[in-house]
């Protein structure tokens, strides 16, 4: 009865995230705050208190679930975490081997511990590499990257391809319309880091071969966290007399809480109360009840002394490491960021790359992108603006609305319009009208600013055949350029364009900025 | 039985319509009113049972207020008139500019072109048919099929000034239904447009130029640039509408090169120099 709520709840908040996902677009009304699910993440107070030494009510979902859980605990995995909840679909598929089998890997319950060790110790030492593994920011991730473009991909060539043929074709086309109408408006979304991605996804889901939600036994960092709160869970698992130890309770935990030589108790630190337990044990026996106990038990985090002491070693190693890579200046020069991104540095200590903005973003995957290592281990997967693909929407500031942790601040239209992300240069050297003395204009025709950024020079060039024509070469006012993009991306050279925007402006930014 | 104010004010075909009206001072769909009246009724072009296409600008994500698209009041006026007129189905579409989701709806046609009947599309890139056009520079170009195929055609560019094209009106406008990079046109830009404009030429302009956008175009941006004019033309001939469209800027057509290309070509339906032209004044 209790799993069977489990799983109708569990249902409910990944429908819930997943239409917070399809309302993250234009127009984006935002009465419901489309980050609101990914700031149920519990680590997100914690590293923020690390961070500011002050409690954020910015996420009141994640400190409600940090509350309860040392009466409940480990209710998010079980119940909530989408992502907890697409490996238990995974495993419908992917059978997983039986816990008899899979608790060999139980020694690994302390990796998770190491790893949030870790990941607090490098955030000491001001490093923020958690939002890579906070489960939220890569069901979300992986949502926006891989899961919806590979199903818009699909069903709109299907149904384009389908038009092509006698018979359905009209049909096809009417339902092409009706897709392109409510379920995907806006154009196809293709991503870099792609691949990347997919590897990242696919060894998660991948390890439901090894043992069920191996993810969230032994790796995940908020599933430790919760962990430890829940050491002294008020709600205990009871198992009667009448228990036969028959075992079947074992085999049906998800998490492997409870051990083989006593099912009479429960890792309160593993445990999801996913209540599976409760449902195997066999109808006439019934031996499992739940109930308050005000004096509990408290079970064991597997973290001893000498893996602390090893990860905090670890810890001081790798952040050693990121400050090694060579600053190279021109990479770093095309590195663009969403308008209302903090300074470079605090931005990738508050980035979770949860893609949230590349989400939302008007152009749908052709301006935003998860980014690439430029200079910077840790410019992983942070939003970039790429404005050969994409251009940013003047009229848009979608993306400052939606950051869970507001990395990217909220900016009014207004605000936006005057928010400076870079400068377009000119490439003279294959720019048509200077290169071929042609009269081109396009950057100039889209050019949004209300005063334009792009001007002209009117001279007159004699040609080949001695005749003289006027020719209209185009230049940046740099104090009117916001760096928007949108002439690097309509310019119609057919690969590199003649006009680009570069990061200039925010140069002293990287003054003192570790990389 | 033909309605009384057919018969009573029948008039012999083509003899006295006008080639082209200037309408002044009134609403949009007055001035709309008072043309379409001068040419004859919107029955002239558009017959019972067709399927017709309205190309209004939409390329811009802006507000009306701006200049940058089309009027939606404009828009609106003239769907209902087609279907006054007996046609099936109006369908209106343009190949924006900026994210079209944003065009479409912050123009405001979308929602006045529908509130009036018509079909409003987002374009879609498996509806490009290319077109053989066997100019000297353009040997075919990609144009959207639903607007090959319709019966009718009306144009309705917004009057602006372009950096490139010094003016956009009707010619210009077409551009909106050309797939492909539009801009590689820009080079050569009066030669190119001319040819593919020749095999697309539309039954008919009407020219919205109730605002007009005197600078930084096609986009504006400002309230300054835009001027009202409250004026409308139209023309069955869209180098013509496009012609009486300039003075409203100051130019004449030896500063417009894709107007002076596309009269020097042939396709102008009427002579310029000796148009006859109805001006109407609702003032």
């Amino acid at each position: 009865m209790l799993a069977r709520i489990r799983r109708i709840v569990q249902i409910l908040f990944f429908l819930f995230f997943l239409l917070l996902f399809l309302l993250a677009r234009y127009p984006y009304s935002g009465r419901i705050p489309a980050d609101l699910f990914l700031r149920f993440s519990p680590l997100m107070p914690l590293f923020d208190f690390i961070k500011h030494l002050h409690v954020s009510l910015l996420f009141w979902p994640a400190l409600i679930i940090l509350l309860i859980t040392p009466f409940l605990g480990r209710v998010f995995c079980g119940w909530v975490c989408p992502l907890g909840t697409l490996l238990d679909i995974s495993s419908k598929f992917l059978h997983p081997p039986d816990n008899l089998i899979s608790k060999k890997w139980q020694k690994l319950r302390s990796a998770k511990f190491m790893f949030l060790t870790g990941l607090i110790i490098l955030a000491v030492l001001s490093v923020h590499l958690w939002g890579y593994f906070d489960p939220l920011s890569i069901f979300n991730r992986v949502l926006t990257i891989v899961f919806y473009p590979l199903f818009t991909v699909i069903t709109e060539n299907t149904l384009l391809g389908l038009t092509t043929l006698p018979l359905i074709g009209n049909l096809s086309g009417g339902l092409y319309d009706g897709f392109k109408n409510i379920i995907m408006p806006e154009a196809q979304a293709h991503f870099q880091q792609l691949f990347w991605i997919i590897l990242f996804i696919a060894a998660i889901i991948g390890m439901e071969k090894i043992s069920r939600r191996f993810w969230c036994r032994y790796l995940c960092p908020a599933g430790a966290l919760l962990g430890i709160l829940s050491k002294f869970r008020l709600l205990e698992r009871n198992v009667s007399n009448s228990c036969v130890l028959c075992n079947q309770c074992q085999a049906a935990c998800k998490m492997n809480a409870i051990p083989f030589d006593d099912p009479f108790h429960t890792s309160k630190v593993e445990c999801i109360q996913c209540f599976n337990c409760a449902s195997t044990c066999p109808s006439k026996i019934s031996a499992i009840s739940y109930t308050w106990k005000w004096k509990p038990y408290q079970s064991k985090v597997d973290l001893n002394r000498r893996q602390f002491l090893q990860t905090g070693a670890a810890s001081v190693l790798a952040v050693g490491l990121l400050n090694l890579p060579l600053p190279n200046k021109d990479k770093k020069e095309r590195l663009l960021r969403p308008p209302g991104a903090l300074a470079e540095d605090e931005f990738l200590d508050r980035c979770i790359r949860c893609e949230e903005c590349v989400r939302i973003c008007s152009t749908n995957g052709a301006c935003l992108q998860p980014g690439s290592i430029h200079t910077d281990l840790r410019q992983l997967w942070v939003p970039e603006a790429n404005m050969r693909t994409g251009y940013c929407e003047y009229n848009c500031n979608l993306c400052t609305q939606v950051c869970p942790t507001r990395a990217i601040q909220p900016l009014t239209l207004a605000e936006k319009q005057k928010t400076v992300i870079g400068i377009a240069v000119f490439n003279k050297n294959i720019c048509i009208p200077y290169e071929r003395n042609e009269n081109c204009m396009v950057c100039e025709e889209h050019c949004p600013t209300e005063k334009k950024a792009i001007q002209f020079n009117i001279k007159q060039v004699k040609q080949a055949d001695g005749s003289v024509k006027e020719v209209k070469y185009p230049y940046v006012i740099r104090e009117l350029c916001i760096g928007c993009g949108i002439c690097e991306n309509k310019c119609p050279l057919p690969g590199e364009s003649g006009i680009f925007v570069v990061r200039q402006a925010q140069e002293e930014e990287y003054e003192g900025y570790v990389s | 039985m033909i309605p009384a104010s057919k018969w009573l004010f029948a008039q012999p075909v083509s003899a006295t319509f006008p080639q082209a009206v200037v309408v002044k001072n009134g609403q949009p769909s007055q001035l709309l009113k008072a043309a379409l009246h001068a040419l004859g009724g919107m029955e002239r072009f558009v017959k019972a049972g067709d399927v017709v296409v309205v190309k209004p600008n939409i390329g811009w994500d802006r507000p009306p207020e701006l200049a940058a698209n089309t009027n939606p009041l404009l828009v609106e006026a003239i769907v209902k008139a087609c279907f006054k007129a007996g046609a099936k189905q109006v369908k209106v579409f343009d190949r924006t500019c900026n994210d079209p989701r944003r065009c479409y709806r912050n123009s405001k046609i979308a929602e006045r072109a529908r509130a009036a009947g018509a079909d409003v599309m987002h374009v879609r890139r498996n509806r490009f048919t290319t077109l053989a056009i066997n100019g000297q520079l353009i040997k075919e170009w990609p144009i959207y099929e639903d607007y090959l195929k319709a019966d009718k055609v009306i144009n309705v560019p917004i009057a602006k000034q372009h950096s490139l094209s010094t003016v956009t009106l009707g010619l210009k406008n077409l551009m909106g239904v050309m797939g492909g990079n539009r801009g590689n046109i820009h080079n050569h830009f009066a030669r190119k447009l001319t040819e593919i404009d020749g095999r697309i030429l539309p039954t008919l302009t009407i020219i919205d130029a109730y605002r007009i956008l005197t600078a930084n175009g096609p986009q504006g941006g400002s309230p300054d640039y835009v001027k009202i004019k409250r004026t409308l033309i139209a023309s069955d001939c869209t180098v013509s509408a496009d012609y009486l469209a300039l003075p409203l800027f100051g130019y004449h057509l030896e500063q417009v090169e894709h107007i002076k290309v596309a009269a020097q070509k042939g396709l102008a339906r009427y002579d310029l120099k000796k148009l006859k032209v109805k001006e109407i004044n609702l003032a």
